[in-house]
Formats: C-alpha cells, structure tokens, sequence
C-alpha cells in the first residue's frame, strides 16, 4: 500500500463511518458507537504509519477544472501534518473511547457518533490539505460537524441557540478568510501550499498586508480570538466529550495550524496584529475564568486563553530573522510558529485531559455543573483525582510537567522579542495558576456540597483509562526525549526550531515561570476555600460584579447590534420591500401591462385560463403563416 | 448505440407530454399514478444515461459548435426559418440533468402529494416537466421559447387553483406572477426577435446564428439595446431586484410539486438563456459603455449592483420573514444575485460558476420546497412562530431539511459550494469591493437558514404545537415522502463530492461561448 492510499483511508474511514451509520445504524446506538471508534483506532494507526513513514510523497488529483481555476483534492504530509495528524487521531481516539462511557444512556447515541466521525473526516481533511481552497472546504466542514454536536441536545433551547452562534460567528470569520483566499489566487497565481513556498523560495511571492489578514480571520473565529470569542464559551452546552475533543483539542487549534500552513505569506505588520489579539484574548479569558462556577465554563475561557497564547507566540514570529522564514529548510518555520505548535501538542493533551476528568465528574455528579455544588470528590473519584490533578498541574506550568515547557518556550520568546507582551503573557500565566488552583480545590476538596456530590462514584474503567491515556501525555509530552527517543525526532520539521533558551536565561526563565505559577495557585489555594459560594463574590462583589459585567461586553454588543441594529433594518427593508416594490411598482407595471393589449386585461380579471386560449391561437396563427395558409 | 441517443433525447420531451395526453384522454383512474411515474421517470433515466454518455469535444462534430446528440426536424416551419433543432452542450447538459431529476423528484411527492383533481394536477405538471426538457435541449431559439411558455402558464393555473393559501391570495398571487412572467418574457422575446432579423440569418437556429455573428456581428449600439431587453426580459423571470416580488409571493402559494419545478428549474431559464444565448451573441452590447447624464456605464455594471440588491437587501430581507416558505422564496431570490453576479464577471469562470450554482441551487431550493410542504402537513402552520421542537416526533424530516438548508447556504459537500466558489473567485476580477460585499452573503444566508431550522425543529414546542401534538402526533417522513426528498439529496452530495462530472463538459464548452465575450471585453478595456 502506497502512503497516499493510507493518507486516503484516514480521511476515506471516518467518511464511511459517517455515511454508514446515517444510511443504516440510525436506531442502533450500540452498533454506530462501535463502528465509529473502530474507525477512530483504524485512524490512529494509518496515522502512525504515516507520521513514522517518509514525508512529501505525491498525491494530488484535479478535483474540479473550470474556467481557469483548478481546484485539487491533494495530500501535503510534512513534519508539521504528521504532527497534527498525532495529535488529531491520538486524542481523537481516545475522546471517541471516553463516548463509550460518557453517552452509553443517550437517546441518540448513534447520532453522536456519526457526528463524531463527520468531526474527524473534516480534521483530517484540513491537516492533510495541501491548498487553502481545500482546507477552506473541511474548514467549513469541521464548522458543520461541531455545530452538529453542540447542538446534540436540541431539544434545550440553548443548546440550539448556541449551535447556531457558533456557526455564524464562524461564517463571519470565514467571510475574511475566503476573501484573503481568493486575494492570495489572484495575486499568487496559486493557493497550493507547496508552489507558495516555492515561489517564496525563489523570491517571486506577492506579499500584501491584506492576505495574512484576511486569512487571519478564519483563525479569529475557528480559534476563537477576540472579538470573534463568543461562541466557544457557548459551546460547552454540547456534551462533554465533543468539548474536549473539538472545542478544547484539535479543531479550534485549527486555526493555529492555518497560521502555521500560510506562514510564507506573513508580513511583519500582519504578524504584529496577531501578536496583539493573541495576548489579548488570553489575557481577556483567563480574567473571565476567574469569576465563573460552572467547570466547564472555566475550561472553555482557559482553552480561549491558551489559544490566545499560541496565536501570540506565533505573532512574535522569527528569533534570528524576525519576520522572515529560515530559507532551505524542508518546513520553513519561524520559532514563534514552532513554539505555538509545541504549545498547541500539550495543550491538546492537558486540555482534553482536563475536559475529560470534568466530563466523569459530572457524570458521576448526575449532571451538576457548579463546582461550588461539587466538593470532596477527591477521595470519591480517586482516578479522575490524580488523573485530573496531572492535567491541572501542566496547565499552571508547574516544573517537570509538559504545559510548563511550552509555555516557557513562549515566555522566552516573548522575553527576547517584546517585553509589554511578555508582561502581559506573565499577568495571564498568575491568573491561569489562580484560576485552576480556585477550580482544582473547590471541587475535589472539603464536602461534598450538594446530594449528587455526596454520592458520586468513581467512574468505569471506559472512562478511567482514556483519562490515564492523556494524564501520561500531559505530564511527559513536553520533555525532549518524548519527541526524540519515543517519535525518533520524525517532528523534527518542527521543534527544530522552537526557541530554547541558553545560559543565565535559563534560569531566568524557570524562575519567572514558577514564580507566576506559585503566585497563582498560592494565592487561589489560600483565597478559596472549598465553600458554596464564591468568596470573592460575597466578600469583593465589587470587582466580581465588575468582572462579569466586563466578560458579558461583548456578547451585549453583538446582541444590541443584533436586535437593534440589524433586525430593525431588515424590517425596515422588508417594509419597503413590500409597501414600494409589491404595492406601488407591482400596480406600476400591471398598469404598463394594461396598456400592452387585450390579452393582458384579460389575465387581470382572474381568468387565466383565457391566456392559454391566447398562447394557443398565437401558436396556431405562426404555424398557419409558415405553412402558407395566408 | 450513440446513433440512439438524438431520438432519446427526444424521447424525453415527448414522454411526459405523452402521459399528459394519455391523462387528458381519460386513462382508467388505477393507471393515472403509474403513467405520470413513468412520465416522470423516462426523462430522468434518460437525463442520467445521456449525462454519463456526453461525448468528448473530438467525437462531436465540429459543426455542432459542441453541440452532442444533434437532431433537426423540419415541422412545417421552415418558410420562417424553424426547425425542431435538439442536442445538448456542456451549458445545457447540466440543467438538462436537473430538469430530469428534479421533475422526477417533483413528480413522485405530486403523486403522493393527495391533492385534489389528481388527475388534472398531474397533467398540468407532466406538461410543465416536457416544456422543462424542450426549452433545455432546444438549439433552435424559437422552440427554446415556446417550451419555455409550455411549462410557465401551467405554473400560473396550479398556483391558482391547487394554491397552499386562501383562494383570493392564490388568484392574486397567480395573476401577479403572469403579469410580471408575460412582461418578462415578452421584453426576452422582442429581444430574440431583433437578434434573429437583424443578424441576416434567416434562421432560428443558434448555431447558425452563432457561426454567423462571430464573422459579422451585429452594430453595437443595437447590440446595447437589444441587451438591455434581454437583461432585464431574462432578469425579470429570474427574479433580478428589484422585479422579484412576484417570486416570494407566487412560491409562497404555488403547491409543492409546482414551486419546486418553477423555482428549482424553470426559474433558471433566463440565466441559461443570457449564458447560452446573450453572451455568444451579443456580448458587445454589455461592455460597451454608454452614457446617463455623463456618466458612462455599461450594461454589466448595471447588472452587478442590481445583483448586490438581491444578495444584500434580499438578504436582509429574508432574515424578517415570519412565514417558512415565503422565507424559502426571499432566499431564492438572493441567491439569483450570485448567479446574476458570475454573469456580470463576463468570464468562463463566472459564467461556469453560474451554472454550477444553477444546479445546486436548483437541487436545494426544490428540497427545501419539498420538506416545507411536509412541515406543513405536521404543524398545519407556515408561520415559524408557532413551531418548535419538530425534530423530537420527525428527527429524518429534520435531518434532511437541515441538510437543504446546510447546502443552500454554501456548506462544502454539496453542489451549491462549488458555483458559489466559482462566482466569488470570479466576482474578484470585477471589484474585490464587489467581491467582498458579495461575500458577505454567506453570513447573511447563515443568519436565516439557521434560524429557521432552529425555529422549526430545535427547542421545546410552542404550546399550540405542543396540544396539536399530543391530539395527533406527527409522524416522521413517510416513504412517498422520504424517496423524492433522497434522489435531490443524493444528487446534490454526489455533484459536491464529484463536481468534475457537471464541470468537465462544462469546461470543455465554455471557451467557444465565451470567446466573443472574452473578445468584447478586451476591445473595451482598449
């Protein structure tokens, strides 16, 4: 079997799965849920043959010819593919395994799954794309598969709504994306990612500051970035796995890997504007995860901040050339673009981790939510417990565990590169220790808070082991022999060039990143006692109200805009539309009408059966001149 | 075999014109359903087995002018310069295709549809579906127009008799779209005319016309006035803004089987004829500028910001409709916009996206019409206000009309996708300002498609539906129901897998059509 055969049958399984499942297994919940984790497993292992196999092999055909664009339906499987396919299919496949558990009592069980399989088609498709015009289509794919499963219980108006939010906040990011897509055909001649680097290479590129923007924006709204942040906190009414899985993990990393694809066409002023919307968005999300309560809500803004993390790693760019990709490499990547990768890998980990160990816990808790409803889960849940534990304690970037070396290769970059955004990356790193810490202890510690609390049990082993799984990568995943030894340094592509510092920066950089993470979690561990209710809710309402008031900004403009603005002009449009166009114009012309003969009066009686009459004997006469009665 | 596949072609156009004669003739009552099946079914089998024989361009001969399975009758005519000229090129294969399989999805729910007058209802639409196929496969333009009218005035009768709303609301809504299809039609048609007399050719032949007008083409101020009949003649029929008030209206009322012939097929006759017909032809007429109050302007800038009024104020339009298949009309009409768009862009891109999107949108909008009946028949309501919660008793009814929905407004995997791609990457050679404002329809028709499936299926009920519901509770999608609504669904995912097999011909014909226009268009820009 050829690689490119294999690269097919990643994205050709899940397919089939999918198909399979809506065509067939719609009322056989057992039998999908087996057919769609037997292909998630058939993924994991076509991926690994391919991530360990040769890289660059050919594999492209037409998809669609027409007027001058060609569009192609081709692989492009580098070192930076074969990372994300890993990542993809690895976290897949056990979030797929954790489902087994998780929705084993849902009704529409094999919808789930079929959804699930639709979801890594879509992935898939997007790591292996080898133009933008195919990443754009499994782009809108992956938007369709998650708006799917947040909307799985639809009968909850919220879930609906949030479903449908999430699709259009997304649509409006892909409008900019599009755009910068055709902008980079028409300018390029090209939208091949390989003839881009090409062409880079040879020095014949078009640089433009409105192409890495607009691409820029499918990032703002798969990756959730300010201002297009809104729907993820949403998202989290779907059900647990599918947040860990595509809201947490892979798909709105996609954005990071987009930016990673299309980095040749980066200019410095497009890579400042993403620097800045990064430090902002993580930022902006970890002060919003300090005053929520539902634990999942908490994990949805930390994912928000950790993408704002890469997105800013990214925008830093270059170490030695700023702005201006290594020449010659295989993947030409920037340390910024290595960095946000290796942030995204663990955080895939850790995040998914995390998701996970909050998903058993609900479920033991009978679907509560509130952590403040939650406590001393500790000694009931002892898997979760220590497997959650691990996954909290490589988000804070505490030493030895994988989150604490991706975020000091980007503290360091940021440290090197610019200080006003290292300070605020270092403000984001307290408040992320602060609000794992406040979440980790009020709902593992103390009492148990409420009923289902007091009588939760640990979760079975189908759910226990994916959390163990991921628990190992989320303490391993970042050291050097992880990569080198375990994956024979087949990422190399990648992590070549992460920025590693050397010397007395060094220490410096440990220092400052354990110092922020014990600042954080010190003070969240001392300030929080496990309790029903918010302390700084009860004791500052002040600054929480002002806290919340300032996360709920954003979703209050874009409903006034919504309400106000845009609705009211399309009733207004629809007025006009009706009283000038209907009315006047319609009576304008059916007066003209009038005018034009007989045949028409005649229709304005009603009597439209006479129009046939007419149609008829105009017929005749033709037919009669031709043949020559006349 | 190929020798065949002309009398096939004819065939199909005369097969559901059979059965609607067999009908009039008064067939015994047990075989109405299974003649009108088999009148709907022919053409279609026919449509699939011609689309996956369509010659390469070196087995048709060059005469043809790309044209494959050519024929040509003399029906006592000739004196006028008509013949009965049939064949099918890469522009009209593809809604030929459409035609067979949407008037085979059209006619298998009237079938089943349980509508009064069976008989009749099935007649006017076995009529409307072999004017359909004529009007696609007809080289020779005075039968490209009378089949056009064979399968329009049938639309007015339906609407007003078998319409979904009060009887007076049918009538009104029936004589506005005659007095806005007629007006349209007769502006296309003195347009036609001059063409024929002035190009000297004493023939209605398309082919003719073509080989001769590329030697002499005609002056081009006339050109200029006769394109502007046929723009606004074909515009009207399509719905260009703002003439498109009959088009909401008259689908609102039109019965299912009717409203997804007219709006996934017919509708589509003026695009095809300004593609087919007023490209090749006239092509100077739209670039070349002329002057209002000293501002110059050509015919194809008039064009593009008319279609932005479909896509935007349409749009926003849809967005604040209350009534489901009103609703599915307005989005109709915005996205015509797109297709007046790719024309305007006056290239083979623009014009291929074009008729990719006329397929897709054809498919989809016919679903869509399709389901919205079958909404109907649970929630004994159009207004979206009273619905809620329907996926709950009818999860297969939600699934598909998400999936219409889903294709209607552009989601990759379905046919529509690839012509809105085709028609933005083109538009951006026009304007990217034009291209970017166009763009912005792909959120607008996120914001109503969503909402209406949210409205209809997601949600707890509303407690009329509720109480409606727990007296009678509604079923999921029978199978009379269920196949129609697969063979469009089918055919939509298999054109936006495999684009290749509408676009290839497609490709194939398009540089001859579009030459004069490419011509045109470089002599302007000098």
């Amino acid at each position: 079997m050829t690689f490119a055969q294999l690269a097919a049958i990643v994205l050709l399984l899940p397919l089939a799965s999918a198909a399979g499942i809506a065509l067939f297994l719609r009322r056989r919940g057992g039998a999908a849920a087996f057919v769609s984790v037997a292909s998630a497993a058939g993924i994991l292992a076509a991926s690994f043959c391919l991530v360990f196999g040769p890289r660059d092999f050919p594999a492209s055909v037409e998809w669609l010819r027409l007027g001058g664009l060609t569009v192609s339906f081709g692989v492009k499987f580098d070192d930076l593919a074969a990372l994300m396919l890993f990542v993809v299919s690895f976290v897949g496949f056990f979030i797929h395994v954790f489902s087994l558990g998780y929705m084993r009592d849902d009704a529409a069980r094999a919808r789930f799954f079929g959804g699930l399989s639709v979801f890594m088609f879509s992935m898939c498709g997007i790591v292996l794309a080898d133009n933008l015009l195919m990443l754009f289509v499994f782009w809108e794919l992956v938007g369709f598969s998650s708006y799917l499963l947040i909307g799985h219980w639809h009968e909850r108006r919220s879930a609906a709504d949030a479903a449908k939010k999430a699709f259009i906040v997304n649509r409006v990011g892909d409008f900019g994306f599009l755009l910068g897509i055709i902008a980079c055909y028409w300018l390029n001649g090209t939208v091949n990612f390989g003839e881009l680097a090409a062409k880079s290479a040879a020095g014949g590129l078009v640089f433009s500051r409105a192409i890495p923007l607009l691409l820029f924006c499918g990032a703002l709204g798969k990756s959730a970035q300010m201002p297009l942040h809104v729907w993820l906190p949403d998202a989290m009414e779907g059900p647990t796995p599918v947040s860990a899985l595509i809201h947490a993990a892979t798909m709105v990393a996609a954005g990071i890997y987009m930016l990673c694809r299309i980095q040749v066409l980066m200019v410095p002023q497009a890579l400042t504007v993403i620097l800045w919307i990064g430090v902002a968005t993580a930022l902006y999300a970890a002060v919003c995860a300090m005053v929520q309560s539902d634990i999942k809500k908490v994990l949805a803004y930390s994912t928000l901040s950790q993408l704002g993390y890469m997105a800013a790693a990214f925008g830093l760019g270059g170490l030695e050339r700023p702005g201006n990709p290594a020449a010659g490499a295989a993947v030409a990547m920037t340390a910024g673009a290595a960095a946000a990768m290796f942030h995204l890998m663990t955080h895939a980990f850790f995040k998914a981790l995390l998701f996970l160990g909050s998903g058993s816990v609900i479920h033991a808790c009978h679907h509560e939510q509130d952590i403040f409803r939650m406590g001393g889960l500790a000694r009931r849940m002892p898997w979760t417990f220590a497997a959650f534990t691990a996954g909290v304690f490589a988000i804070i970037g505490m030493p030895f565990f994988a989150g604490f070396f991706s975020k000091d290769a980007i503290l360091y970059l940021a440290f090197a590169k610019n200080t006003p955004a290292f300070a605020v990356l270092v403000l984001t790193a307290v408040l992320t220790a602060a609000y794992m810490t406040r979440l980790w202890r009020t709902t593992f510690f103390g009492e148990a808070r409420s009923e289902p609390a007091a009588h939760a049990r640990e979760s079975g082993a189908v759910m226990v082991i994916p959390l163990v799984v991921l628990a190992v990568g989320a303490a391993l995943g970042g050291y050097g022999f992880f990569r080198d030894t375990l994956f024979c340094g087949v990422f190399d592509g990648v992590f070549r060039s992460l920025p590693e510092p050397e010397g007395a920066a060094h220490w410096t950089m440990i220092a400052i990143g354990a110092g922020a993470m014990l600042a954080g979690a010190g003070f969240a561990f001392g300030y929080y006692r496990p309790a029903a209710a918010d302390r700084l809710q009860s004791s500052v309402p002040v600054v929480f109200g002002g806290l919340a008031v300032f996360k709920e900004s954003f979703d209050r403009a874009y409903g006034y805009y919504v309400a106000k603005v845009q609705q009211r002009l399309a009733m207004l449009l629809n007025l006009v539309d009706q009283i000038l166009f209907a009315g006047w114009m319609v009576r304008g012309t059916a007066s003209i009408a009038g005018l034009l003969g007989v045949g028409a009066r005649l229709m304005q009686n009603g009597k439209l059966h006479v129009y046939v009459y007419w149609f008829l004997a105009g017929v005749a006469l033709l037919w009669g001149i031709a043949a020559g009665a006349f | 075999m190929d020798a065949l596949n002309p009398q096939l072609l004819l065939l199909a156009i005369v097969a559901p014109a059979a059965a609607a004669l067999a009908l009039v003739a008064g067939l015994p009552e047990r075989l109405v359903k299974p003649c009108a099946v088999a009148g709907f079914g022919l053409p279609a089998a026919i449509a699939l087995w011609l689309w996956s024989h369509f010659p390469e361009p070196a087995a048709i001969p060059a005469a043809h002018l790309g044209f494959a399975f050519y024929s040509l009758r003399a029906l006592g005519l000739e004196k006028l310069g008509i013949h009965l000229v049939l064949g099918l090129n890469g522009v009209s294969l593809p809604l030929f295709v459409l035609a067979g399989i949407v008037g085979l999805a059209a006619g298998l729910y009237a079938v089943r549809s349980g509508a009064g007058r069976l008989r009749a209802y099935l007649m006017l639409l076995l009529v409307m579906q072999a004017g359909l196929l004529g009007a696609f496969a007809s080289i020779d333009i005075f039968f490209f127009y009378f089949f056009h009218e064979l399968a329009l005035i049938p639309t007015f009768i339906m609407t007003g008799v078998w319409g979904t709303r009060a009887p007076g609301d049918n009538r009104y809504a029936a004589m506005k779209m005659a007095v806005y299809l007629t007006l349209g039609a007769m502006l296309s048609l003195v347009g036609l005319i001059a063409i024929c007399q002035k190009s000297g050719v004493e023939s209605f032949d398309l082919i003719n016309l073509r080989l001769a007008l590329a030697g002499a083409p005609l002056g081009v101020s006339l050109q200029k006035h006769i394109f502007g009949l046929l723009l606004f003649g074909f515009g009207i029929l399509v719905s260009l803004w703002p003439f498109h008030t009959w088009a909401p209206l008259g689908y609102g009322a039109a019965p299912s089987s009717a409203a997804m012939l007219h709006a996934g097929v017919l509708k589509k006759f003026g695009l095809y004829g300004l593609i087919q017909i007023a490209l090749p032809l006239i092509p100077a007429g739209a670039t070349t500028a002329f002057t209002v109050h000293g501002i110059p302007v050509t015919w194809t800038c008039v064009l593009a910001v008319l279609a932005l009024g479909n896509v935007l104020v349409i749009g926003l339009v849809t967005m604040a409709q209350a009534d489901l298949k009103q609703m599915i009309g307005f989005g109709s009409v915005m996205h015509m916009g797109y297709a007046f768009l790719g024309i305007a862009c006056f290239s083979a891109m623009g014009a291929g996206g074009v008729v990719m999107l006329m397929v897709g949108h054809g498919l989809s909008v016919a679903l869509l019409f399709l389901l919205a009946t079958s909404i109907h028949h649970r929630t004994q309501t159009f207004d979206l206000s009273e619905m809620g919660g329907l996926a709950r008793h009818a999860p297969v009814l939600a699934a598909f009309f998400a999936a219409a929905t889903l294709a209607g407004i552009g989601l990759p995997g379905f046919a529509n996708f690839w012509g809105e791609l085709m028609i933005f990457v083109a538009v951006w050679k026009l304007s990217p300002w034009i291209a970017a404002a166009a763009v912005l329809g792909i959120i607008i028709s996120a914001v109503y498609g969503l909402r209406a499936v949210a409205r209809v299926f997601f949600g707890p009920p509303t407690e009329a539906f509720a109480r409606a519901a727990v007296a009678r509770p509604p079923a999921d999608l029978s199978w009379g129901e269920r196949l129609p609504a697969l063979i469009l669904l089918a055919a939509l995912l298999f054109i936006g897998f495999w684009p290749r097999s509408i676009a290839a011909p497609l490709d194939r014909a398009l540089p001859a059509i579009m030459a004069p226009a490419a011509q045109a268009t470089s002599h302007a820009a000098r």
